[in-house]
Order: structure tokens, then C-alpha cells, then sequence
């Protein structure tokens, strides 16, 4: 059976790098990984093997049970058109400019098709792991909220909400004067704005059926993985883990844990700067002791009050882009190897 | 930045966006400005810059000559419809929000138009010196603000048409606005950074933005203190000093704002900056 990880947290806590640094990890303990990233940044793609952006899994050159593929969310609703829709219907759709529009107005695409494709692979059963980078979108909920909001947007909540009433036919549009919203947005918008994005909700509509099947497929899969909220220990991020750590439970599974990136070493929380030191070091000593204490309390606060498993991964003053500082974020990291249990 | 009308504050998510927005509307108000800070984010960022329980649409003082209010897309579109078209019988609002909504999910721009249509009235309207904007991240804020564009490219006519011009005008007014891009010295937020000036420079959709580079260390002038932790912090202290000055090269050199160590809580982050903004005027 394939196992599934799931990585989630806020933008900019090196989601990205535990997710490589997990698949690194496992592959040498000769567990065939795949890992699924999102938008890596240069050094850490090209430490995947991952320079020709590809969404095809692509086998690592130098680390034999190890494979990257990376998402493409530009593509997403393109390929929700040409999956569920008729070929002719799929080809209008893919052409429209709302349809460009929606994707970009609508975040929970990306992560729908994000979920889309990580299902795929798990089901694929290729791989002994699948290690999932989730976009951060709607603070990184919407990976798990996306396959609902998908099939309510193209089920026709918006066509209703647009005529006010039930699901309408091709010719409701053109008696549009005896409609106060669509007068309205008619003075406001213009005459033939509203008709246009009608026609294309009712083109989007056909992918119903199609689109909410797959999403009950996806939701069984990511019910099944284990889940590790990614944070630092700085306050924004800390309040978005919380929030996600809260509601995952409903949406998902309970998380596993919540990794701490960049964590000081504990010692240094006591260090008091000594006579001996100049200004300049006794200011050193104290500002990066302060930070230590800051950590740990932040890290205290979120075991104690949400009975949350806590792990730490060193702080490294390079983020690691090679597959042995990588793999070592892991062996150095306090609690990780029992959390991934491979 | 002082002198202009509206100030954009932007960057990718977790660089400190919120925290520089709140610091630069502190020290307008400091210099006796009357300020209008305005949340677009549903994040509620500002809110904890400025020790309060969430903002409403409607503006709060929370220090004198300071308001603070909360972009909230369906009640723009009210007092749009009810004070700019005088349209009537809102009794039917829900529905007409939701038909909006709707629209707005599928058509370019028709979104953005009405959050910054509001911001822009407010400009306009005189109650302000300066408008301070905790506007969407850099992902979003191209298609944020060329909505006015947009929207002159997508309809032809209605009443929205008509008023977009203005808006555009007064976006494209250096003297005006200016954008402000917070980012961090490290791979991502740069390159993202860097990305965005681009699309500036192309878009012309205002004047080029300035950059805060933020969460800065300072360089160690002195030797290696003795062995032990100090030593350790000192070594970490350098290396990522060295990092960091990878990024900031490639950086245009606008503005820095220093890492600040330990314990603070998000209105004295706000402070802080508010003093690092003051020596850098």
C-alpha cells in the first residue's frame, strides 16, 4: 500500500524543504518515494533533479528510490474541461476568458487540482511513498475544502445566485428585462456582460457530475494520509498553524504533528553574557538568547494547549539544497524520524 | 512616502506586509497626518498591529487622526449601488450581492474594481492626507490594481466604464501613489520581488514601487568571541549574514528594516518600524 504524507503550513515556513527533506530521508532508508512539490525555488528544483519542471514524476540521477514531480496550478481548470466535459464543450471552456479568470479568481482551483494530481499518484500504487507539498492557498484549508468548492462553483450555485432563482435554461437570459439583479448589473456592467458569463456557467455546469465524483475519490484519499503542519516559530505563521491544526481533524485527520522549522538550540536559552565578552558580543548573546526563549515558549504554547506532537528541525543558515544537508535535516531534527515512523 | 495621497503596501505572504503597513500609518499619524489604514486581507493583519479586536468597513479611531477600516467586498458594493448609481430598493441586496459575487468569481476585474473603487473614492473624497492600503500579496496585486484597466478593456459601456478612467488616472499619478514591496533577503520572496518589478515596469499601471527589504541582521565587526555558544551564535549570526547578502545585491537598495530579536508583541513590531521608517525619512 502507498503511504501518503501530507506537508501543510503557512507561505514561506520551508514547507517546501521538509517536504525534499522527508522524500530524501526515506528514499535512503530504501522506501521508493515520490515527492510532489509546488513552486520550489531554484536550488532546492534543481537538488530534486527537478530543472525541466515537469508534472510527469521524473526518477532522481543520484538517489535510486527517489522520484520528484512538480504541480503545475496554471493548468488546473484546462485540465478539470478536457477530464469532465465533451470534447467540444471542453475546447469552448479552455478558450473562454472567464474561464482564465475563474482560475485565477477562484484559489481553491489550484488546490483542487493540486489534490487532483497527488491522488493520482497515490493511487497509481508506483510508490511505497508519496510525499504531498500543498499549495498554500486560503492558508493551506483548501487543499482539504477544494473538492467540495469545486463541485458547488461548477454544480451552478453561481447561476443561481445570478438569476435568483432555480437552474435556468440557455433562453432564461434573454428575457433579462424582467429581472431587477440582472437590470441592475446591467447598468452597472453593461449590456452584454452578464449574458456572456451565463453562457460559460452553463458550459462549466456539464462538468458536474464528472467533477464530483473525482472529488469523493480525492477526500478518501487525503482521509487516509498523515498530516504534519509546517511552522516557525514567528507569530503569524504560529497563528495560522493553529487554525489549521484546529479544523484538520473535520476536514481530514487529526495531524501527526507540528513541525517547528528553524529551532535554535535549546541551550542557548540560558546563555547570560559573561564580564569577559565585549559589547558587541554580549549584545550577540543576548539578542539570540532572547530568540531561543521566544521559540521554546512559542513551541510550549502550542503543546500544552492543543496536546499537539511538537518536532523540531534545526535552523540552518543556507536553506539546504543537497540531498546530505537535506537528509540531515531530518536526522538532526528532534522527534521527526518517530513522527514519520518508516 | 509621506507626501503622497495613497500608499500600497505589498509583498509575498510572511514578510512582514501587515506589520510595515501599520509602522508607516503610526508614523503618519505621528507627524500629524490625517490617516486612513485600510485591511484588504481577510487575515485581520492590522488588528493585532494595532491591539484591537478586528476592524469593521466602517472606519475606527484608534489613535487620534488615525482610522482604521476593513475592506469587505459586499458592503463596498452597497454603498457603491446606494451612493454613487442611487439605486433603491435594497431590500433585494442579498440577491444582488450574490449575482455580484457570482460575476465577480468569473469576470476579470469585476472583483478587484470594487475594493479598490472604494479605496479610490476615499482618496478622492478629501477626509484623508494619507490612505495607507495593507493591500493583497504580490501574487494578486497585478491583477488588483490594473482592474481599472481591465475593466475599460472588458465593458463598454455602464456606469462602472465611465469612472475607471479617473481611477486609473489617479493610480498612474506618482505624485499620488506609490507602491511599497516588503520582502525578505532570502531566495524566494526576492525572486518574487523581482518578478513584481517587472510587471511594474511593463504594466505602467502606477509609478515604480519602492522596496523594504525587511528582518535585516547587521554585520559582526568584531572578531570571534571565545568558544562556547556565543561562539556558535556568532558563527550562525555570520553565515546568515553572508545569505543574506546574496539577496540584498540583487535588491534595489531602498529601504532596510532591522531583524528585531525575542519577544514583542505585533504593536511593538509596528512601533519598531514605525522608528526604523522615521530614520530612513
Amino acid at each position: 500500500m502507498t503511504r501518503t504524507i501530507l506537508v501543510t503550513g503557512a507561505g514561506g515556513v520551508g514547507k517546501t524543504t521538509v517536504s525534499a527533506a522527508i522524500a530524501v530521508y526515506a528514499a535512503r532508508r530504501g522506501i521508493r518515494t515520490l515527492v510532489v512539490t509546488v513552486d520550489p525555488a531554484r536550488r532546492l528544483a534543481s537538488a530534486l533533479g527537478l530543472e525541466d519542471l515537469g508534472e510527469d514524476p521524473q526518477p532522481h540521477s543520484d538517489e535510486p528510490n527517489l522520484w520528484a514531480a512538480m504541480l503545475d496550478s496554471a493548468a488546473s481548470w484546462r485540465a478539470v474541461a478536457v477530464r469532465h466535459a465533451d470534447p467540444d464543450v471542453a475546447e469552448r471552456l479552455a478558450d473562454n476568458e472567464f474561464f482564465r479568470a475563474a482560475s485565477e479568481h477562484f484559489p481553491a482551483s489550484q488546490s483542487y487540482a493540486a489534490a487532483d494530481q497527488a491522488a493520482t499518484f497515490v493511487q497509481a500504487k508506483a510508490w511505497d511513498l508519496v510525499v504531498v507539498d500543498t499549495p498554500p492557498s486560503g492558508g493551506g484549508i483548501d487543499f482539504f475544502t477544494a473538492p467540495a468548492q469545486m463541485a458547488d462553483l461548477v454544480g451552478g450555485r453561481l447561476l443561481r445566485w445570478i438569476t435568483g432563482g432555480p437552474l435556468p435554461g440557455r433562453r432564461f437570459f434573454y428575457n433579462r428585462a424582467a429581472k431587477p439583479v440582472l437590470r441592475i448589473g446591467d447598468t452597472i456592467l453593461g449590456s452584454d456582460l452578464l449574458e456572456r458569463v451565463s453562457e460559460f456557467l452553463l458550459d462549466l455546469r456539464t462538468t458536474y457530475d464528472g467533477v464530483s465524483r473525482r472529488g469523493r475519490e480525492i477526500n478518501q484519499v487525503l482521509g487516509e494520509a498523515r498530516i504534519l503542519v509546517v511552522t516557525t516559530a514567528d507569530p503569524a505563521p504560529v497563528d495560522e498553524a493553529v487554525g489549521f491544526y484546529r479544523r484538520l481533524p473535520e476536514l481530514a485527520s487529526t495531524p501527526a504533528a507540528v513541525v517547528f522549522n528553524r529551532c535554535l538550540p535549546n541551550e542557548w536559552a540560558a546563555v547570560v553574557p559573561g564580564p569577559d565578552l565585549s559589547a558587541e558580543h554580549a549584545l550577540l548573546a543576548e539578542q539570540w538568547s532572547a530568540e531561543t526563549v521566544r521559540q521554546a515558549d512559542a513551541r510550549g504554547e502550542f503543546s500544552t494547549r492543543y496536546g499537539a506532537t511538537v518536532v523540531t528541525l534545526p535552523w540552518r543558515p543556507r536553506p539546504p539544497t543537497d540531498l546530505e544537508s537535506l537528509a540531515s535535516l531530518v536526522e538532526e531534527g528532534q522527534g521527526m524520524a518517530e513522527v514519520l515512523d518508516l | 512616502m509621506l507626501d503622497k495621497r495613497l500608499v500600497f503596501v505589498s509583498g509575498k505572504g510572511g514578510v512582514g506586509k501587515s506589520a510595515v503597513s501599520a509602522g508607516l500609518a503610526l508614523l503618519a499619524q505621528r507627524n500629524g497626518l490625517r490617516v486612513l489604514a485600510i485591511e484588504v486581507e481577510a487575515s485581520g493583519g492590522l488588528a493585532a498591529h494595532f491591539g484591537t479586536g478586528p476592524f469593521q468597513f466602517t472606519p475606527r479611531e484608534v489613535r487620534p487622526g488615525l482610522h482604521v477600516m476593513r475592506m469587505v467586498r459586499s458592503e463596498a458594493l452597497l454603498e457603491y449601488l446606494s451612493l454613487q448609481l442611487r439605486i433603491p430598493g435594497m431590500g433585494r441586496f442579498g440577491a444582488i450581492a450574490r449575482a455580484f459575487d457570482a460575476l465577480a468569481t468569473a469576470a476579470p476585474a469585476v472583483r478587484e474594481i470594487v475594493t479598490i473603487g472604494k479605496t479610490l473614492w476615499e482618496v478622492r473624497e478629501d477626509r484623508w492626507d494619507l490612505v495607507v492600503v495593507d493591500a493583497p500579496p504580490t501574487g494578486q496585486i497585478g491583477s488588483y490594481l490594473r482592474a481599472p484597466k481591465s475593466i475599460t478593456e472588458l465593458v463598454t459601456t455602464g456606469r462602472i466604464r465611465s469612472q475607471s478612467d479617473w481611477m486609473a488616472a489617479t493610480l498612474a499619478d506618482s505624485d499620488a501613489t506609490q507602491v511599497l514591496l516588503v520582502t525578505l533577503p532570502e531566495e524566494l520572496p526576492t525572486t518574487e520581488t523581482l518578478q513584481s518589478l517587472r510587471w511594474f515596469e511593463q504594466s505602467k499601471v502606477t509609478a515604480p514601487p519602492k522596496i523594504i527589504t525587511n528582518r535585516v541582521l547587521e554585520r559582526l565587526s568584531e572578531g570571534r568571541p571565545p568558544a562556547g555558544p556565543v561562539a556558535d551564535m556568532a558563527e550562525l549570526h555570520e553565515k546568515l549574514w553572508t545569505e543574506q547578502q546574496t539577496w540584498i545585491e540583487k535588491l534595489p537598495p531602498d529601504l532596510t528594516i532591522p531583524l528585531l530579536f525575542g519577544v514583542f508583541t505585533p504593536g511593538e513590531i509596528a512601533a519598531h518600524i514605525s522608528d526604523d521608517l522615521e530614520a530612513l525619512k
